[in-house]
């Protein structure tokens, strides 16, 4: 008996230091490659090829400058905040009406839909890429900034009402009732209620929205061939030239295009676990 | 203030086989204070929410004020409700949730300003104003629920098991709180709600619900003591009333009931049903107030009101002791005692009680068969 605690203190040492090592480990395999390519932003190319790996002997500040001056990096920065903040409004808007009325009003089809809405999860985005150029084409949108803000509607809103819908649909109907004998309509109710009560969701659909178009690529490089038009990921792309690749100048263009996500993450990174852990708890 | 009548309102699910709410027929008078009761699943819920204009209804009338309700929207009925699970707004403060009602209908701040703040006074929430709901207690909660409703001076309040949340001591504190409101405001107040305590104790009248139907209203003593059914009978009262099955005979101008080999006097039903001689079976009930314990020797008076019993069970609550006792050929039956008992588990006990106490049920349709001189008024 007298060992009993002895043993269990050691015990939980042996655990929570096995749980730290494994987070450690994790860390250190997810944040290296990060730490490489912050390092590589401030070095340049010919520094980078003779050691791969090495510290940087002098920080090159200046190529962030070069990148965002020189290199058109300011335009594709503005491009990408200007499609990804309006797609990100919009789909959240957009999906968040939608999840209110799939989760609150029964009507013929409202499964349907979102069994049709939430299939489209599933499917690999690459397939529509051809079909959804010819429409765009089509509709004269190719190479237009409103025509990729609504490819990037379109592909976020499935993700969106799935992750809005499960949340609505956890507010109690007696809220409802009650605004109702208030004396509020369907859409102020929406407005002043749902929003309101739904915001931690509808933060987490916004950040992950956010994270996802800003990084967006495969999309942005088929749809956009102006080059005043280019969202950063496809203009980080220019530097890679068919038989030189300017990998110091990559990195930097990588570090400056990971600010924004950083930016919003730092801030954000609470309300989008709140949003993603609420229907856990309550 | 209002009266509101509903005649011949019933609720029909779409999907759904039977009637949600079956016929329903009722008035509610200017600023009574009515108690829908009945056990969950009997359609009290659905007629409120009918009323509330929550819910369609499917036919029947319903008016408010002598003005026919059935398609104007809830908002438009001049009604408040407080739900069971409060409904506050989350995300505004106690003040906001107070006046969210009186500012959609566009009434002056000066007069919001000044509803809330009576309303809080009355309440006891003037130092809760700027508080969220999440940093408040049950009790303070149902405060708001209740100064929501009262600020927007309705015609009729709606109150949908407001209690059932919150725990035993504050319940009884805010069914007081109540019931003194009530009598304050003088407003017309339709309370649902399936604990019979909080029916017995609030309500002007009650009206007990079952299966969709309405089973019997009237005021909570009445109805006590003269059950119109046995549901009604044995719904009302805790412990439940007891229920034996007997047989009836008449002989010598006498009827009398045969249980447990014993021959019991119903001398308020002498001149009344049963009049052939042929024997029938019906269901006697017994209040268990009404049985006291006696002698097992004075079971040898063929003529008394004394039924032989077997102890099972003693349990003294304090104030009173419940005897459980099984007795011959009839079942368990619970008997409310005075709080000193000496007897113990497996004693023959004999049971006395009124005969003139004990009710009649007609064993096939459940309907209390009433005795000479009752005035009951039936339920078609």
């Amino acid at each position: 008996m007298s060992i009993g605690p002895g043993l269990d203190t050691l015990r939980g040492l042996c655990r929570s230091g096995g749980l730290m090592a494994v987070l450690v480990a994790y860390t250190v395999y997810s944040a290296l490659p990060f730490v490489w390519v912050g390092t590589m932003s401030v070095r340049t190319t010919s520094e980078i090829s003779a050691d791969h790996y090495a510290w940087p002997s002098t920080f090159h500040w200046s190529k962030f400058k070069v990148a965002w001056a020189d290199s058109n990096f300011d335009q594709y920065f503005m491009n990408s905040t200007i499609v990804v903040v309006t797609a990100v409004l919009l789909v959240t808007l957009i999906g968040a009406a939608a999840a209110h009325c799939l989760s609150r009003y029964r009507f013929r089809g409202n499964r349907l839909i979102y069994f049709v809405l939430f299939s489209s999860i599933i499917f690999p985005p690459q397939i529509i890429l051809i079909s959804l150029f010819q429409v765009l084409v089509e509709y004269d949108l190719y190479n237009t900034r409103l025509g990729l803000i609504m490819v990037y509607i379109g592909l976020q809103l499935p993700l969106t009402v799935y992750l809005l819908e499960g949340f609505f649909a956890r507010i109690p109907q007696d809220l409802f009732d009650a605004a109702k004998i208030d004396g509020y309509s369907d859409l102020e109710i929406f407005v002043r209620l749902v929003l309101p009560i739904g915001m931690p969701a509808v933060a987490t659909a916004m950040i992950l929205n956010f994270i996802m178009l800003w990084n967006e690529f495969l999309f942005a490089v088929v749809l956009i061939a102006d080059e005043d038009l280019r969202t950063l990921p496809v203009g980080i792309q220019r530097f890679m030239g068919d038989y030189f690749q300017d990998i110091g100048m990559i990195a930097t263009g990588m570090m400056i295009s990971i600010i924004p996500v950083l930016i919003v993450y730092a801030f954000f990174s609470e309300k989008l676990i709140q949003g993603m852990t609420a229907g856990a708890v309550k | 203030m209002a009266t509101v009548q509903l005649e011949e309102i019933c609720k029909r699910y779409s999907g759904a086989s039977e009637l949600a709410v079956d016929t329903v027929n009722l008035e509610v008078a200017d600023g009574e204070f009515m108690v829908l009761l009945g056990p969950s699943g009997c359609g009290k819920s659905t007629t409120l929410r009918m009323i509330a204009g929550l819910e369609t209804i499917s036919s029947g009338s319903l008016s408010i004020d002598a003005r026919v309700v059935n398609d104007v929207s809830a908002k438009d009925r001049d009604i408040a409700m407080v739900f069971q699970s409060y409904a506050l707004y989350p995300h505004m403060s106690v003040a906001d949730n107070l006046a969210f009602g009186l500012r959609r209908r566009r009434i002056p701040k000066s007069e919001i300003d000044r509803r809330v703040n009576e309303a809080a006074d009355l309440l006891g929430l003037s130092d809760l104003l700027k508080r969220k709901p999440h940093a408040l207690s049950g009790g303070q909660r149902q405060r708001v629920a209740l100064g929501r409703a009262m600020v927007r001076e309705p015609k009729v309040f709606l109150f949908d098991e407001p209690l059932s949340n919150l725990d035993a001591a504050l319940r009884v504190n805010m069914r007081n709180e109540l019931v003194k409101l009530q009598r304050r405001l003088g407003t017309t107040m339709i309370y649902v709600t399936h604990d019979q305590i909080e029916a017995m104790t609030m309500g002007q009248r009650i009206c007990i619900m079952n299966n969709g139907r309405v089973v019997q209203v009237g005021k909570p003593l009445d109805i006590y003591h003269d059950p119109a059914d046995l549901f009604v009978a044995r719904f009302l009262g805790s412990p439940p009333m007891n229920v034996l099955e007997v047989g009836i005979e008449r002989s010598d101008h006498r009827l009398v009931a045969k249980v447990a080999g014993r021959r019991i006097a119903l001398t308020r039903w002498n001149n009344g049903p049963f009049a052939n001689s042929q024997a029938k079976v019906a269901a006697l009930g017994i209040r268990p107030e009404d049985i006291e314990l006696t002698d097992v020797a004075q079971l040898n008076d063929a003529d008394a009101a004394i039924l032989p019993a077997t102890v099972l069970a003693v349990e003294p609550l304090g104030a009173e002791t419940m005897l459980v006792v099984d007795v011959p050929e009839s079942g368990e039956m619970i008997a409310r005692l005075h709080r000193d008992v000496s007897v113990r588990p497996g004693d023959a006990v004999g049971l006395r009680f009124d005969p003139d106490a004990v009710l009649l049920f007609d064993a096939e349709t459940t309907r209390a068969i009433p005795p000479q001189g009752s005035t009951r008024e039936e339920i078609p």
